[in-house]
């Protein structure tokens, strides 16, 4: 690291030692990155969607590629909270920041799980999953609902007094409505945006290549929409925002910050480079380094726009 | 399913050279890799290889890498870099650009990946069933099973003689060889399954295991011929990752009992008795 740049910011009161962060569903309990990442090279990691009870996911297919992105319907698989306490958790390396990300079909699901939670010291701060674009009877209900919306991030923060963090959905035709009914209601801070709902077809065997038929598109395609999405948002609230989506490079990172990002979440990019993260928040202080700013920080909400 | 253990050295990922790529017959493809650092692998286990060669632009679409098994590992001459053979047949988008890749390219490569085959005793009778481009996943292990004093017997089938992959090969191995083509072009007139019936038509025990790689459908075939002779079935499977180290989640299937195992972490070996093979699309 070029040591005269100081890498630090605050998100949502969570202090990260760099803006990078990995996105919940692409990495795992953090674990499966040993072998090619220390962890304590990146700001920390939003661990995979946690439900009160492990959680199969759908039958195969459940990916496919798409141009410059893929599709994916998992259903949020995952081993349940009380697993990831006991067996994930105190495998990683004490100093790592781990954000927990709750999934439920009902708030008071969300609510048990955020106080659950909130009672390992180890966990920095907790995302509501509220915007999973392929599981019908949660995720996308919450996050597109204003009203739903308000009242489970009410319900969660009456739950934990952690730092708050609302994922939101794309899916949705006005953003910074949503980012200020999540302000409104007790966020600390914004993760944006989610997978986008988009479908596939295979015209050889006529089926969707999915076997949830529809299913989330992330990667680079997604990225100048998140982009878009990020900036609406971080000018309808004063919460701080964490951009994700289809980042790849430390330019892309370095562009969410411009549209008014504190932080951002590296996420599909995990999967084809388990490097990345780290390349990115290296890549990030040589930006800033070439550009003249003392911190990565200055960065935020620092585009220049033309002059009306 | 219990907790993958690392089988060799952890997985690294890598810029590794081209040293030979080219086409093999049909489209058919065979390249070979010069890998620094490689920890070393154990038969049945695979890469995950970039779609097509590093360009001046990092490209994004194709976007995902492809999963491919470790044809050959040849042991490393000094402290040199590691020479990988895999098979592929050019087929898709990434696999087409992957056959442009010159020598002296570099592709990306995540490996080692995956868990190894239960290998061969001198008391296992073994065979080795490999249909398309399944047969790669099975070299090793018929060195391995050569090298163990086990009787080995490779039975290898393919849509025509110009798509069968490695016969040189695998007959240099000095195993009994079987081959089978649909159009009858070399072998027997049929599919590889046809090949292994009669080799299973007495009653077998344990010590036979059949190892199939191959189409859905043939594993299937092999597991439900193992099964009526009492022998042991062991299966490679294949699948879509984008990953192959356990977090995309893309790469699962439904097994016995329910639920479902991720190929590229528990697998992509398994019993066959353990795959709910109706469920695999």
């Amino acid at each position: 690291m070029t040591a005269s740049i100081d890498t630090r910011v605050d998100f949502a009161g969570i202090p990260l030692r760099t803006p990078v962060l990995t996105a919940s569903g692409t990495f795992g309990y953090g674990t499966e990155f040993a072998p090619f990442l220390d962890l304590r090279e990146i700001g920390g990691f939003v661990a995979k969607s946690l439900t009160l009870l492990p959680r199969s996911g759908n039958p195969p297919p459940r990916i496919a590629e798409t141009p410059s992105g893929m599709l994916n319907a998992i259903s949020i698989e995952n081993i349940g909270v009380e697993a990831f306490l006991a067996e994930k958790l105190p495998a990683l390396p004490a100093d790592v920041v781990v954000i927990a990300s709750c999934f439920g079909t009902d708030p008071s699901d969300y609510a048990k799980l955020a106080a659950r939670l909130s009672e390992s010291s180890r966990i920095a701060g907790i995302e509501i999953n509220a915007s999973c674009p392929h599981v019908k009877s949660g995720g996308i209900e919450f996050g597109q609902d204003p009203i739903l919306l308000a009242d489970l991030v009410r319900r969660v923060r009456d739950a934990s007094a952690k730092p708050l963090i609302v994922k939101l959905s794309p899916n949705v035709t006005r953003i910074g409505e949503m980012a200020e009914i999540c302000q409104s209601a007790g966020a600390d801070g914004l993760t944006l945006i989610n997978a986008v709902q988009a479908m596939e077809v295979d015209v050889e065997t006529r089926r969707p290549v999915l076997w949830n038929v529809l299913g989330g598109l992330s990667g680079p395609a997604i990225r100048p929409i998140a982009l878009r999405m990020v900036w609406q948002a971080a000018r309808a609230v004063d919460i701080p925002i964490c951009g994700v989506g289809g980042i790849a490079t430390a330019e892309d990172a370095v562009k969410f910050l411009l549209c008014g990002a504190t932080a951002i979440q590296v996420g599909t990019i995990n999967y084809i480079n388990p490097q990345a993260a780290a390349e990115i928040a290296q890549g990030m202080v040589e930006y800033a380094s070439r550009k003249g700013f003392a911190r990565l920080a200055d960065l935020i909400g620092a585009l220049i726009l033309p002059e009306r | 399913m219990s907790p993958p253990k690392p089988e060799c050295g952890p997985p690294i990922r890598a810029l590794a050279e081209v040293l030979e790529n080219h086409r093999e017959g049909g489209s058919n493809h065979r390249l070979t890799l010069a890998i620094e650092g490689w920890p070393g692998a154990e038969p049945g286990q695979f890469l995950m290889i970039s779609a097509g060669a590093v360009t001046a632009v990092d490209r994004t679409d194709p976007l995902l890498p492809r999963p491919m098994a470790i044809y050959r590992g040849h042991a490393r001459v000094g402290s040199g870099p590691a020479r990988i053979e895999v098979l592929y047949k050019a087929s898709g988008r990434g696999t087409r650009l992957l056959a442009e890749a010159l020598p002296g390219q570099r592709v990306r490569v995540v490996g080692p990946l995956g868990r190894s085959f239960p290998p061969p005793t001198a008391s296992t009778r073994a065979f080795l069933v490999g249909g398309g481009t399944g047969i790669a996943s099975l070299f090793e292990l018929a060195a391995r099973a050569v090298a163990e004093g086990a009787a080995t017997r490779v039975l290898l089938g393919a849509r025509t003689a110009a798509d069968l992959m490695g016969v040189g090969d695998f007959g240099r191995l000095g195993v009994e060889l079987d081959l089978a083509t649909e159009d009858g072009s070399v072998g027997i007139h049929g599919r590889v399954t046809d090949a292994l019936r009669p080799r299973l038509e007495q009653p077998s025990d344990r010590h036979t295991i059949v190892y199939a790689c191959g189409p859905t459908p043939m594993m299937r075939a092999c597991s439900e011929l193992a099964a009526q002779s009492g022998a042991r079935c062991i299966v490679s499977l294949e699948n879509n990752m984008a990953c192959g180290f356990g977090v995309c989640l893309g790469c699962a299937v439904p097994v016995v009992g329910g639920g479902f195992s991720l190929v590229c972490r528990a697998g992509p070996i398994y019993e066959a008795g353990d795959v709910a093979w109706q469920g695999l699309p």
